[in-house]
């Protein structure tokens, strides 16, 4: 449910990878393999690639996790948190630059990847934003990122209101670096974007996202934050709100 | 002639950096002087307690074209006591107890981006060059990163630095690199006066407690931060890849 793909450059001595996520039937809703597939796939790409592309197949970017596995098993839910709390940090710790291509939707945990990412792309009507705290369930694993991003007052109102928002709105707070004119073209603009990171000498970009990481602080609170967000699973609220989306 | 100047006309002072044959490139010897001027500009604030808003500009066409990479290439060590020399004067800029505007009247490049990020608040026109093209030389922003993270927010400022290149007044505005643009460089200095004018209306010591304030929040003067960035960036710089992207750019 992820594939990658590898675009050689003639500019650079090493290509970007392109790395999707690949259940577009679901709106590649993420389960715990997916998750575990992906951290393997970034590995793998931030290794052999200049650049990253992080995409999303089919019509939507991200729909979040894939709650139908959490209906009867709470610990489902535990495993997709850890294990997005995993992708988000890895993505900082890679050496290569990760573009993100946030096309149609990105949801919940679908967004909080891209507060992941180095560089975030994206069209005005994109729709994103973490309607979860209805579900029970806590965002703040994925607090110490977005405040990075946004700043502390709008992770607030975006984290605690849970509304969707626009691509331009997200341009506006900066969780969005640059707006494409049409859905279709996002990956397109990142592909670029990549392509352009990758023709740069290594020596500089990789001490420059190294430096980046290590003043905003953001991954030495991803473990708390992380609890945070697990210590709501299982609770009676978040198993009656979870269930009562089937009923 | 001085390489830095520095010009009394209170409650305002201008602080202008003086090569313009160079585009006010950052030499060893400038940022001396800006260090000079700077000390000057901090024992009459303190003395004469007259100066409440401090303009940093350019002499010519341009703010500053960053680093004198000739230097940095030419001069064993020189890389190390410049970015060292230029980490030190941003805190001695941002520690100044008045109010600073950058007025970036012309291209502002790296470093010299970097020094318009630092002071408390930065004005442009629409048609100036400004950014960071660092990472297209294999070298590394070290020492305006957490400048530039301040002013714009770390995660706009992780887009700007990776992606490098330059843009315009206009788009800096945009990117909250700068507070206000004007469309022509006419209309810059009768702009800069006025926001510097609208500023000195306020309480002396009201500006002072609140930029001092800010300064403490926002961990600005961190001697140890501002030298280890000034180390990481001299590292990279000392690299053979971004020693051969230089020499490259310079030839």
């Amino acid at each position: 449910m992820i594939r990658t793909d590898w675009l050689p450059s003639h500019a650079a001595p090493r290509p970007v990878a392109v790395v999707r996520l690949n259940r577009a039937d679901k709106k590649n809703a993420m389960t715990p393999a997916m998750l575990d597939d992906l951290c393997s796939a970034l590995t793998t790409a931030s290794q052999k690639a200049a650049a990253v592309v992080l995409a999303g197949a089919g019509s939507t970017f991200c729909s979040g996790f894939d709650l139908s596995l959490c209906k009867d098993d709470s610990r489902a839910l535990a495993d997709l948190l850890t294990g997005l709390s995993s992708v988000i940090r890895l993505m900082r710790d890679v050496r290569a630059p990760i573009v993100a291509a946030a096309h149609g939707a990105a949801i919940a945990g679908g967004c909080a990847l891209l507060a992941g990412a180095d560089i975030v792309v994206t069209h005005a009507e994109c729709k994103f934003g973490y309607p979860v705290v209805r579900l029970g369930i806590s965002p703040a694993v994925n607090a110490p990122f977005l405040a990075q991003a946004i700043g502390h007052g709008p992770t607030r109102d975006k984290l605690l209101g849970g509304q969707i928002f626009s691509g331009s709105e997200a341009f506006r707070l900066g969780l969005a670096h640059t707006l494409s004119p049409t859905a279709e073209q996002v990956p397109e603009l990142a592909s670029t974007f990549a392509a352009q990171l990758a023709a740069k000498p290594a020596c500089g970009l990789i001490a420059t996202k190294n430096w980046l990481n290590e003043l905003d602080g953001a991954a030495a609170q991803a473990k708390p934050a992380l609890q945070a967000s697990l210590n709501l699973v299982g609770s009676p609220e978040e198993r009656h709100r979870l269930q009562a989306l089937w009923s | 002639m001085h390489l830095a100047t520095l010009t009394f006309a209170p409650p305002l002072a201008t602080l202008a950096l003086n090569r313009p044959e160079s585009r006010n490139a950052l030499s060893i010897d400038l940022l001396r002087a800006m260090h000079d001027r700077t000390g000057e500009l901090a024992a009459r604030i303190k003395s004469a307690g007259d100066i409440h808003i401090v303009i940093l500009t350019g002499t010519g066409k341009a703010f500053c074209a960053g680093m004198d990479l000739k230097q940095v290439l030419d001069v064993p060590g020189a890389p190390l006591t410049l970015l060292s020399l230029l980490s030190e004067f941003t805190l001695k800029l941002r520690a100044l107890p008045a109010v600073t505007i950058a007025v970036v009247n012309g291209a502002a490049i790296g470093g010299g981006c970097g020094l318009a990020t630092v002071c408390d608040l930065a004005i442009t026109h629409a048609d100036s060059k400004m950014g960071f093209p660092e990472v297209d030389l294999g070298v590394c922003p070290a020492v305006v990163a957490p400048w530039l993270a301040r002013k714009v927010g770390p995660g706009r400022a992780r887009s700007i630095l990776l992606r490098g290149g330059l843009m315009s007044g206009r788009d800096a505005a945009a990117a909250g690199l700068v507070d206000h643009v004007v469309e022509t460089r006419e209309e810059l200095d009768p702009a800069a006066s006025a926001l510097a004018a609208k500023l000195a209306t306020g309480g002396p010591g009201a500006l002072r407690a609140t930029k001092s304030l800010l300064n403490d929040l926002d961990g600005s003067l961190d001697a140890t931060l501002a030298r280890r960035a000034a180390e990481l960036s001299a590292g990279v710089l000392a690299m053979p890849e971004a020693q051969a992207m230089l020499r490259a750019k310079l030839s």
